[in-house]
């Protein structure tokens, strides 16, 4: 079966782990567990054309600048996600710079922008134009909820989409 | 120092493996795995098959092979422990080395974990600050804003109250002109007596609304003085005498004997606080009597006030203080519901208390202290001011009057003649200044709302141009403000209107003789 490596990239505590334990094993917790170094998860999908790929998601610590050991973490990815806490307004300018470290360590590779924590609405920071702005330049942006489940599978899958065609 | 012998080297190596966990597998060129060693399991990776692509049985090694350099992956967390995987590429293949850091991996976890929740904490915090900020921020324009409305509010109300003063003040004097001119027709008193007594009640009741707006609006200045507290009380059994007697109402005044005989309190309004609770009382009060008590006790003035009327509900007794409220039961009765009201704000503004302390249907009273304390003074000090009428000696003066409207300005100029003055008048800014500049009158009332050139420009331009004699201000507004602002500009008086007879002499007297 085709195997394709995913690297959930972002800032620290923005649901990265929880996103990829939503997808694999649809769960969901309040409690937030540091995650250090990277945990591997895997997970098969079956794309519109009906064909099935592998994901081997690498879930990273986050870190607000990649360090050498996070570019081996890269290493071989096919594709990534770049995650953003809606409610903390920093971790959008986290991810715009992390996009273009990545870029330059592994090269063009698809990825997608998920504006994390959806259900909290109230404490939303991240404004229309500042997501109109990325849109503008023909990236991709989904509103994700790891707690509510919400938009989820659709980011895998759809990311999954984008490197096969590539 | 000596070399460490290998035995010692062999035995430390072995500790250090057992202690490592290590693991190694081998890749070939192919990407085959061929062999591996040490405990695989340990990290999750069973039923390893040799000969088959390592990638569909190692996953995290996918994107990974060949390595064409030494590469190290920290902290793998793999089947529940943890490893430094490091990737070394060989002639043939590729080694993989998994060392332990299960141990090392939880210990960094919890310093990671301790260090990013604080800086959650952190942002929320900051965040929280600001928005308690923001809603400051905001509070504080809409204070603003209700400030500059109830400003606003308050001009209208004194604008209103000029207008309505001036037709009254017309109203009462010719009344009282009437009056003196001594009709022996019952009739005409009669009627006389009503239209004064309309026009004082009208007048009454516009300066209440007048005090609630600038009460409201944290307009009212105290102005304390010395004040004799027996001859307040006189004064007060003299003003309610008629009113209780055509109501067959007793009255019982009482001074408490240690009273000083002087306590400094703004005397006006002190007066009026009690004159609206004794009214109170007796307004509502059908028989009985009203009690007023007035004692002394470390530099406060205590008063209570004492009905037996037919008492105020215990949910009533909350809204006395309540602008404009009246209870139903008491619609019948006259009044705008404001005297205690503004008791209530005048008693807080000079530092007391104002309660109902009891009420029955057998009576009400009311209780409450204003802060006074004592005069000292030794000999003989000057006992100006209240009510004293100076008498009318001088002779001679010349008093040029300034005012738009005619009716005020014969009134006025009557007033004056019947003190002895002579009168010049003007009836507007311009010709005031003109007239005074040629005649050089030893006095000026001027108005100060007029239209074109108001009072205020006028007096500054006399002043400007070297008229040194007295100008009292005639105004009908009560404003602090306005009476500072005339003074400032060059006036040396300043009256309310309506202004009546005795009060315009007192003060003109005054002024003359400088
Ligand atoms: N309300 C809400 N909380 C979330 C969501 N995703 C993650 N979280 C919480 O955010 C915290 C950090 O999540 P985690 O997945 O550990 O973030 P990571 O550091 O990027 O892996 C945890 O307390 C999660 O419960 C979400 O969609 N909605
Ligand atoms: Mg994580």
């Amino acid at each position: 079966m085709l195997q394709k490596k995913i690297c959930m990239i972002g800032d620290f505590a923005v649901g990265k782990t929880s996103l990829v334990a939503r997808f694999v094993t649809e769960g969901f917790s309040d409690k937030y567990m540091t995650t250090v170094g990277v945990k591997i998860d895997t997970k098969i999908v079956t794309l519109t054309g009906g064909q099935e790929v592998k994901l081997i998601l690498w879930d990273i610590a986050g870190n607000d600048a990649l360090t050498t050991a996070a570019t081996s973490y890269l290493r071989g990815a096919a594709g990534y996600l770049l995650v953003v806490d809606g409610t903390r307004r920093p971790t959008w300018e986290s991810a715009l710079q992390l996009q273009k470290a990545v870029m330059a360590a592994i090269g063009e590779k698809p990825f997608i922008f998920l504006l994390n924590k959806s259900d909290l609405s109230e404490q939303w920071e991240i404004t229309k134009s500042m997501v109109n702005e990325q849109l503008a330049q023909g990236h991709t942006i989904i509103h994700t909820s790891a707690k509510m489940g919400k938009g989820v599978e659709q980011a895998f899958e759809e990311l999954a989409e984008k490197m096969l065609v590539s | 120092m000596a070399a460490i012998p290998s035995s010692v080297v062999k035995y430390v190596r072995t500790l250090w493996m057992s202690e490592m966990v290590i693991t190694y597998l081998f890749v070939n060129s192919d990407g085959n795995l061929q062999e591996w060693g040490g405990h695989p399991r340990y990290y999750g990776l069973s039923n390893l098959t040799a000969g088959q692509p390592v990638t569909e049985q190692i996953f995290f090694l996918e994107g990974l092979l060949p390595a064409n350099h030494t590469e190290v992956l920290q902290f793998m967390n793999m089947g529940g422990s943890t490893a430094h995987v490091h990737i070394l590429p060989c002639h043939h293949g590729t080694w993989i080395l998994l060392l332990d850091a299960t141990v090392e991996h939880e210990r960094q976890q919890q310093i990671q974990q301790q260090v990013n929740e604080l800086s959650l904490l952190n942002y929320r915090q900051t965040q929280l600050l600001n928005q308690i900020e923001e809603a400051r921020q905001g509070l504080l324009e809409e204070k603003q804003h209700l400030e500059e409305i109830i400003e606003v509010k308050s001009r209208l109300i004194a604008s209103l109250s000029h207008e309505l003063r001036t037709p009254l003040s017309s109203i009462i004097g010719y009344t009282d002109l009437l009056d003196k001119a001594k009709q022996e027709d019952e009739k005409t008193t009669n009627y006389l007596t009503t239209v004064k007594n309309n026009a004082s009640y009208l007048l009454g009741l516009i300066d209440n609304i007048l005090d609630q707006a600038r009460l409201e609006a944290g307009k009212v200045e105290l102005q304390p003085s010395h004040c004799d507290v027996k001859q307040l009380l006189n004064d007060l059994k003299a003003l309610f005498f008629p009113a209780a007697q055509d109501k067959k109402l007793e009255l019982e005044f009482t001074l408490q004997r240690n009273i000083p005989s002087k306590i400094m309190v703004d005397s006006l309004r002190l007066r009026q606080i009690l004159i609206n609770l004794v009214s109170n009382g007796i307004k509502f009060t059908q028989v009985g009597q009203i009690k007023l008590e007035l004692a002394w006790e470390k530099d406060k003035l205590i008063f209570l006030v004492q009905d037996t009327g037919p008492g105020i509900s215990p949910e009533a007794q909350e809204k006395v203080f309540i602008p404009f409220h009246r209870e139903a039961e008491t619609k019948h009765i006259q009044g705008t519901g404001l005297g205690l009201t503004i008791s209530y704000q005048l008693v807080n503004l000079m530092g007391g208390e104002l309660k109902v302390v009891e009420s029955s249907p057998s009576g009400t009273t009311f209780s409450g202290f204003v802060v006074a304390p004592e005069v000292y003074h030794q000999g003989i000090v000057a006992l100006t001011q209240e009510g004293n009428i100076i008498p009318q000696i001088s002779v001679d003066a010349k008093i040029l009057v300034v005012d738009d409207n005619s009716v005020i300005r014969m009134l006025t100029e009557i007033y004056l003649k019947t003190g002895g003055y002579t009168v010049i008048t003007a009836c507007s800014g311009e010709e005031g200044i003109e007239i005074a500049i040629k005649e050089q009158p030893n006095l000026v009332l001027m108005d100060l709302l007029m239209p074109d050139m108001d009072g205020y420009i006028a007096v500054q331009r006399l002043r400007e141009q070297q008229f040194i004699e007295p100008i009292i201000a005639l105004s009908a507004s009560n404003f602090d403000s306005d009476y500072e602002y005339a003074l400032n500009v060059g006036c040396n008086g300043y009256l309310t209107k309506p202004v009546d007879a005795t009060k315009l002499l007192e003060k003109v007297a005054l002024i003359l003789k400088g």
